[in-house]
Formats: structure tokens, sequence, C-alpha cells
């Protein structure tokens, strides 16, 4: 299982270097992390609508296992706006100190244990640029450490930054493929294999993908549609209220941003609570069994194949149900996730004329329909 | 050179580019034009009645990814063994203006780093082993002429102005250009600049505190909601230029003509319906628009009420809005309908990346024996290394030690795949058949897209002239969308669409598609002349005759074509045979086939 403690190593081929202990504050690194800061972000409780994209970020926040959404929709419906956002809400992870790929201290090999202490930092959320290149997403040689130690080090990049957080990819059907394959490979193991310029090292790498583009741009490879747990569709809102709604919090956000958070400081706070409750609750969050061969009859009518569709259902109800504050998954349950949970795994058919989400939508109701007569 | 307020005519450009010089997060201005109407004269004077001192970077349309993202400095590498990146293009245009002439022949990556910059306001930075952020808020000016393609969408979302296209051809006008800019009779004055300056520094200052009061914002709302335009992101901008205009007036109060430039500027362009009629409307909006707190609030504020147009509802000010866009309506509605036939550039599947041919976009690491050495690459890679190098290699004298890890080889982007235009007989009583056929195959050569990078488009004739129903495309929902409608029946132009064929397939060349396969599914009789005249019997030698002549062009303009023919055997007369051969095609002979089988027949064709 992806989530499993599994002890990863480091090996250094190289002379006599100890894995990089703090991160030597590369300059860029520390004008990153301050830009960052500077810009405010709009807060995700303050977005109108688009419920169906922000349940589904929000489950894979309490259950990483999940698998990642991908949200694709209208251009202009806040789709990059949302992902951004969720940095705000996510909770806080242990980790051992300044450890550059986030591990948590139980997974730090033994003989450097005694040197490391935990910290807190928030999960971390990393962006991958479009025209990011490989050595930057994999990690490459260290060059100052290099000259200056005459040591050949690894600088890890945004795959090591992003382990046991979230990868959000926007405009993802735009990625250069060889890109698309390095991300699949690892996506699949979890590590991440650095072979180049006289250094071998093998390093955690399990995060949350999130993607994110317009269907009118270009297809996603099936291979990388498939790896995503769930598929939001978001559209246009068309309710004036809410249009006008839109308009004026940007509106407020734009002319002072300090103030528009700190009004909706409390929603976020609760937000972040909610969710760490949840997380903690997931665990003990059951299945009864009729819910799972309800749920096994639905991806079987949908002739959806292997288990992955279940699997997910299975994940993504139990973490809505710790969301509810309760620890049995219910149908109901089932039906708020089933459509995201489902819609890119249906065969295609160059014939069919229903979207797949109303596909999966009627045969839900079809085997609750039994439900209630039974 | 011409200043500002010297260049006649683009008069809306001109309002477009003050508003965007007074809230730069209306992301900029798009100006279609034809050629010589000075829009590129106009984008350059722009630059000069900004602030002193405002950069103003023009991007070539061949630029590379480093160039335009940023790439590692090689002096500083060479000096320092450090790995500094320099500024790209879009972070040198901060704070200023990005110009790009030829908008709509941007390749789709180059779109998709200027989107992402659009909306971040920097550019992120991970290349060349360095992780960098530079800032990146700029006025994005492009012009374009429609006549050589449109503009992607997700490019025109993120604009906030787009100036509606109006081709001038006043003949005063035009001698009035010539005697400026030929004869120089009117002196240029530089104090109009400098004018213009301080009302833009006036109006960015006052523009925080202009006011726009609900009604007007929910009137711009129902505005945009009427005229079908798609996405949220564009209500912003109404609302954004609104008050730019206000500011730009000097008012700190929206009035009504501002409302009207936001949604000239905003909306019509974007619109993809015409309205409905006044009655029809009226009837649902009373249960939508319960708003008596917010006109409570608005019987607070006296100071409100002595002007008539303050006292206008949303309903009134959307009827006020309607009528100011409806006359230049049917015209964009035109032009965003061939735009989106046009709007090919579906992503980057149309554009493989390779290591042979095509534009040098960026380098990688490799070996010589996969592609091309990346030479200035190659040395900045080595660059930081030198010092290093030259310490451990004492007997090694050359200028530069370059060792297999630093070689970079060239990756090349180009226009790949064959375009596949099905030509369909959607006339007479087989025609619902033969769609589906074609959408079935269409569909399935879509989803195999991938691996050829093809593309797909589809066009259905019947009745008096054929149609465009799937523009080339990668996007199996931009297929499925477009062919849900299966209109049948009717007479048979087939002239007609082997025109539209024929003119889909040379606006594609001039995007790189190369190699493009015209798929007739027909049975090769054409019974409405291309030319509108009485269209009766005797016009048969007419047909004939253009058929004829049609077959010869696709044919001498270097195309494939193949013909299928489902008609069943007794009524086949051989005209679609004779088709063939007039192309200088393949003619297929599938009564009854399965989409599969049309799928495989073209791809082995």
């Amino acid at each position: 299982m992806l989530h499993n403690a599994v002890s990863f190593y480091i090996k250094m081929t190289m002379k006599k270097t100890s894995p990089p202990k703090k991160k030597s504050a590369s300059r860029s690194h520390a004008s990153k992390s301050t830009e960052k800061k500077k810009s405010p972000v709009f807060p995700f409780t303050a977005i109108v609508g688009q419920d169906e994209m922000k349940l589904c970020l929000l489950l894979n926040v309490i259950d990483p296992r999940i698998g990642g959404v991908l949200v694709m929709g209208h251009r202009g419906t806040g789709k990059s706006t949302t992902v951004r956002a969720l940095a705000d809400v996510l909770p806080m992870i242990e980790r051992a100190e300044g450890d550059i790929y986030n591990r948590p201290l139980s997974e730090i090999p033994k003989e450097e244990l005694h040197t490391r202490k935990a910290e807190h930092i928030p999960v971390p959320v990393v962006d991958l640029p479009l025209g990011a290149t490989e050595d930057r997403v994999c990690g490459t040689i260290d060059i100052e450490k290099a000259l200056t130690s005459g040591v050949k080090a690894f600088e890890p990049g945004l795959l090591a930054q992003a382990n046991r957080g979230f990868l959000y990819i926007d405009e993802v059907n735009l990625l250069d493929d060889h890109l698309v394959d390095v991300l699949l490979d690892v996506a699949a193991s979890g590590v991440n294999v650095v072979e180049r310029e006289g250094i071998s090292i093998r390093h955690p790498a399990r995060f949350v993908l999130v993607g994110s583009g317009n269907p009118e741009e270009g297809e996603l490879r099936p291979q990388l549609l498939d790896r995503f747990g769930l598929h939001a569709r978001i559209t246009t809102i068309n309710k004036i209220q809410d249009r006008v709604e839109i308009v004026k919090r940007r509106r407020e956000f734009d002319l002072n941003p300090e103030a528009f958070l700190e009004a909706w400081k409390p929603e976020q706070d609760a937000l972040r609570e909610r969710v760490v409750k949840a997380q903690s609750l997931v665990p003990k969050v059951t299945m009864p069994d009729e819910v799972l061969m309800k749920v096994a009859t639905l991806c079987m009518r949908l002739g959806i194949d292997g288990h992955r569709g279940e699997l997910t259902i299975t994940r993504a109800a139990s973490a809505y149900a710790a969301f509810e504050g309760r620890l049995e998954v219910t149908l109901s349950d089932v039906r708020a996730i089933a459509v995201p949970a489902l819609r890119h795994r249906l065969r295609r058919d160059p014939l069919e004329t229903i979207d797949a989400g109303e596909k999966v939508e009627r045969e839900l109701q079809a085997i609750l329909k039994v439900e209630e007569t039974v | 050179m011409l200043s500002f307020t010297d260049i006649l005519g683009l008069d809306l450009a001109k309002k477009a580019l003050l508003l965007a010089a007074v809230d730069v997060s209306l992301g900029g201005v798009l100006i279609p034009a034809t050629v010589g109407s000075g829009k590129s004269t106009l984008a350059r004077a722009f630059a000069h009645i900004l602030p002193e001192g405002t950069p103003f970077v023009e991007l070539p349309l061949n630029i590379t990814e480093d160039r335009l993202l940023g790439g590692l400095d090689l002096e500083v590498a060479l000096a320092t063994g450090k790995r500094v990146i320099e500024k790209g293009l879009l972070a040198k245009a901060h704070g200023g203006v990005l110009y790009v002439d030829s908008f709509n022949l941007l390749d789709s990556v180059s779109e998709a780093y200027l989107i992402d910059a659009l909306s971040r306001g920097k550019v992120l930075i991970e290349r060349d082993g360095v992780s960098d952020v530079h800032e990146a808020r700029f006025i994005l000016v492009g012009t374009y002429n429609p006549a050589e393609g449109e503009v992607r969408m997700g490019l025109l979302d993120r604009i906030g102005l787009i100036v509606p296209f109006t081709p001038n051809s006043d003949e005063k006008f035009r001698a009035e250009v010539v005697r400026r800019v030929h004869f120089q009779t009117h002196d240029s004055d530089a104090d109009d600049d400098k004018l213009l300056q301080g009302l833009i520094l006036q109006a960015r200052e006052i523009l925080p505190r202009v006011e726009i009061r609900d009604e007007e914002v929910s009137g711009l709302v129902q505005t945009a909601l009427s005229l079908g335009v798609e996405g949220n992101r564009a209500d912003v901008f109404a609302v954004k230029a609104a008050l730019a205009s206000a500011a730009l007036a000097g008012r700190l109060d929206v009035d009504e003509e501002d409302l009207k430039l936001a949604a000239r500027l905003v909306l019509l362009p974007r619109a993809t319906r015409i309205p409905e009629s006044e009655e029809t409307k009226k009837e649902p909006k009373p249960p939508e628009a319960p708003q008596p707190a917010e006109s409570e609030s608005q019987s607070d504020s006296p100071d409100n009420n002595n002007e008539n147009n303050h006292e206008q509802t949303p309903d009134q000010i959307e009827e006020l809005l309607l009528d100011a866009v409806e006359s230049e309506l049917p015209e964009n509605l035109m032009n965003l309908a061939a735009s989106a036939k046009r709007r090919s550039k579906s992503g980057s599947r149309g554009e493989a990346l390779n290591y042979r041919h095509g534009r040098y976009v960026r380098s990688e690491q490799g070996s010589l024996r996969k592609g091309k050495l990346a030479l200035v690459p190659t040395i900045i890679q080595a660059a930081p290394f030198q010092r290093v190098r030259k310490k451990t290699n004492r007997r090694n004298h050359s200028a530069i030690i370059i060792t297999k890890d630093d070689i970079r080889i060239k990756r090349f982007r180009d226009k790949a795949g064959t375009l596949f235009i099905f030509i369909v007989d959607a006339s007479g009583s087989m025609a619902l058949n033969r769609m589906q056929q074609a959408k079935g195959a269409v569909t399935k050569l879509l989803q195999e897209a991938y691996v050829h990078r093809d593309q797909v488009a589809l066009i259905a004739f019947r009745g008096k002239q054929a149609e465009e129903l799937l523009p080339p495309s990668q996007s199996v929902d931009r297929a499925k969308r477009a062919l849900d409608v299966l209109p049948t029946g009717g007479g048979t132009p087939l002239a007609s669409a082997m025109l539209l064929g024929l003119e889909t397939a040379k606006q594609m060349k001039s995007k790189g598609i190369t190699q493009t396969m015209l798929v007739f599914i027909t049975d090769g009789r054409g019974n409405v002349a291309l030319s509108q005249s009485n269209t009766d019997a005797s016009d048969k030698q007419k047909i004939a005759t253009e058929i004829a002549a049609l077959a010869q062009s696709i044919n001498r303009e270097g195309l494939n074509s193949v013909v299928i023919d489902t008609q069943t055997g007794y009524l086949s007369r051989g005209e679609a045979k004779r088709l063939a051969e007039q192309l200088g095609g393949r003619y297929i002979y599938l009564p009854n086939a399965k989409a599969e089988q049309i799928a495989a027949a073209v791809k082995s064709s």
C-alpha cells in the first residue's frame, strides 16, 4: 500500500556524503518562499460554487490514498484559483527538521536519527509549471556545493518537495510527454530514482496529483487520466446572484486583501479544523457489506475494468463520511462521490451521446431504486 | 514616429489601451485589424503615453523557451560558477507592456506560458537546475489580422479587453492617413503624450476609490448571461473596465458610458448568442430578482438619487447595454463562429516535439547519437564547473572543458500528424446512416490521435451548401459535442463541400499541417451548383464541370483523397468511382460499412 511507512533509503555512490540534513537555503529558494508569502491568495472558503471540485480536493486532504483530482472545465471558472487556495486550509504535518524530502522521523534511517528533531510544517503544495525541465522536476547535482566543497551532492527537485503533499499541474493536458512519463513512473511507485551526472539516489515521492485543464485544448493521455483518483468537471456558473457575488468578493479582495483574508479567517479556520478531525476519523470508518455490494454492483453494471473504481469509491466515501463526522459509510456517502470517482473510468463508446457523469448518475439511481423497493 | 494621439482611427482600440494602462489587472488588450491599419504603430506609440521608464518588450514569434521564461546566465556562470537565471522576456516586461504582433500565429505552448504568467502575475522557473520566481505583471498588447486565423480562446479569456473588429474603409479617412503618415502634414505633438501620461497617472490614483453600484454590477452580469458569455472571469473584467473608464474620466462614480464601454470591450467580443427578444426575456425575470436588501441600502445614501440613471434597475441597465452592443453583435458573432471554426490549434498535441526538424524550442540532456548538438546550452551547462575542472585537470588546456554530462541536444517543435477531413453526404435517404458511420469513424480516429498526433474535421453537405460540423480538432469532447447535431436530408451540394474541404486544408497548411487526407463518404452524385443561380435540370452539366474543376484543384494542392462509397450495389452508378479518379485518390466500396471499417480503411489509405 502506498501509504504504509515503507522505509526508503538514500544511497550516495559518491565519496563520503551524508544525506543533506538542512537545505542549504540557496538564494533562489529563499526568495521564492518570501515571494509566496508576499502575494495574498484568495481564500478557499470564499470561492462561490464549484462544490464538486472543492469536495474532491478536500477528500484528498483527508485521505491522500484517494489518488488525486483531475479538474477539467471551461476557462474562467476558477480551477487554478481554487487549487491554489487549498494550501491555506491544509493541516500541519510532522517531519524531521529541515528534511528535504519532508520525511517523518519514522522514515529517517536509524544511523542519523539521533541528530534529528521533529518540526511541523503545512502540507506542502508544489506547483509544477509547464516549462519545467526534467532536472528540476526530479532533482540534480547541487552545483554550489560541488564548487565550494568539491562534493557532489543531490539538489532535490519538485518531486522531493511534493513528498507527502500536493503536486499541482495547471494545463496538465499540455504537459510535455517526457515529463508525463516521469510523473506516471513516480506516481505508480512512490519513489523517485535519479541516476545522472555521477549521482545515484532514491527518495520517497508520494504526493497527491492535482491537474487541471480545459478539455477543448486537447485530450489527456489515457494512462495519465487513469492515475487520477477523482475527476471533477466544472462549468460556468449561471445564477445571477452567484455571479454578482463572485464579482463583489473578487473586488473586495483586490481592493484590500488583508482585510478580506481577516474577514474570512473564521471560515478558513473552521474548515481546517473539520478536515483535521476527519483525518483522525478516517482510520475508524467502516463500510457495511451491503453498501460494499452495492458499490461492486454499480461498477459491474457500468462495465468498469479492474478494481480501481471500487477502491476509489470506498476510500472517497469513507473520507466523505469522516468529513460529515460519521464512522459508518452509508449509501448517501457513496452517492455524493460516485460521479467524480467513476466518470473517467467508463469505457469510451464512440457513439455514446450522454455524458459519462450522467451515465454514472443513472446507474446509481437505478441501484438506489432497487434498494428502496426491497 | 507618430504619437499616440496622431494615429487616426482605431478609437476604440485607443480607449481600450488607456483602460488597460489605468488598471493593469485587466490583463491587456487584443486588437484585431486588417493589414496596414496602423495597429502595430499604435501599440508602439502606446509605450510613450505610459509613465517614463515603462518597459516595452516585443515578443517575437519564433522565441525559444529559455528566452521567454528565462535561462541560465552564461556570464555569471563562467565568472563565478554560480547558476543564476537571466530574466526571460515575460519577466523583462514586468511593470510595462508586452507586445505580440501576429498574436494568432503564436504557437500553443508559448500561449500556455503567456496564460500562466497572466494568471499568476509572475513566472515560475524550474529550469536548468535552478528554481526561481520572477515578477511578471504586464499589459499584454496583442495585434493580429483576423484574416490569418483567430486566437485561441484560452488566451482570450485572460485578456480583459478585446476590441471589436471593424474593417475601416472610408475614403476620406484613408486619404487622411496617407497625408499624415507619408507627407507628415500633421505635426507630431509630444505634449499630447504628456497629457495622456498625466491622465493615466491620475486615474490610477483614484481608481481604488471609484464606486460601482450593486445594480450596475448585476446589470453587467445579466448582460453577460444574455449574450451567452462563457466563464465567470468576463464579469470581473467588465466591472474593472467600467471602473477604469470612470477613473479615466476623473469621476468617482460609474456612469452609463462607462458601462457601455465595458460591454463593448469585454462582453460583446465574447458573446456566443443573440439575446432573446424583450418580451420573452422579461417573463422569467421577476422571480429571479428579489433584491430588497440592495434597494434599501440604495435609499440610505441620499446623494445617489439626484441623477436619473442612478435609479436604474439591473434589468434596465441590461436593456441599455444590449441596445448599445446590438448593432455590432451580428458581425462579432460571425467572427466568433469563424474563429470557432479556425480555432484549430488544439493544444500542443498538434505540434510534436522531436529531435530532427521544426522550430528549435529547447535543449535537453542527451547523447549526440540521439540529436543535434545545442552548442550554447552545452557551454552554459559546462560553465559553472570550469574552475573546478581546470583545477583538477591541469593538463587539459582547452578553453572550456566539456564532459558527457554537459551535452545538450536540441528539441524541435513541429506541427505533426495528418489532418483527416471527413466530407459526408448528409442528403437523401441514406444520410442518417452515413452520418452515424462518419461520426463513429471520427471518434475512433480521434481516440488514436495521440500516437500519430492526428486531427480530424468533419464537413457535412445537404440542402444548399456544405457546413463544417467539426473544425480540425483532436478533442474527443469537442467532436462529440459538434457531432450531436446531425442535420440530414435535402439536396446534394457536393461542390460546395469540396470547396470547403479545400479551404480548410489550405488554412491548416498555413499552420503547419502538411499532410491532409480528404475522406469523402458519398455516392458522388452532386445536384446543387456552387454558384447560386437557378438550379434546375439544365445545370447538370455545370455541376459536373464544377466538381471536375474542384477535384483537379484538390489534386493539384497535393491533398490525398479517398472516396468511400457506402451505397448498396444496385443503386451505384459509378459517380463515386469517377470522383475518386478525378481527385487522383482511392475508391473504396464499402456498403453498410461499420465505423471501425471506415476508420481502418482511412488509416490504411
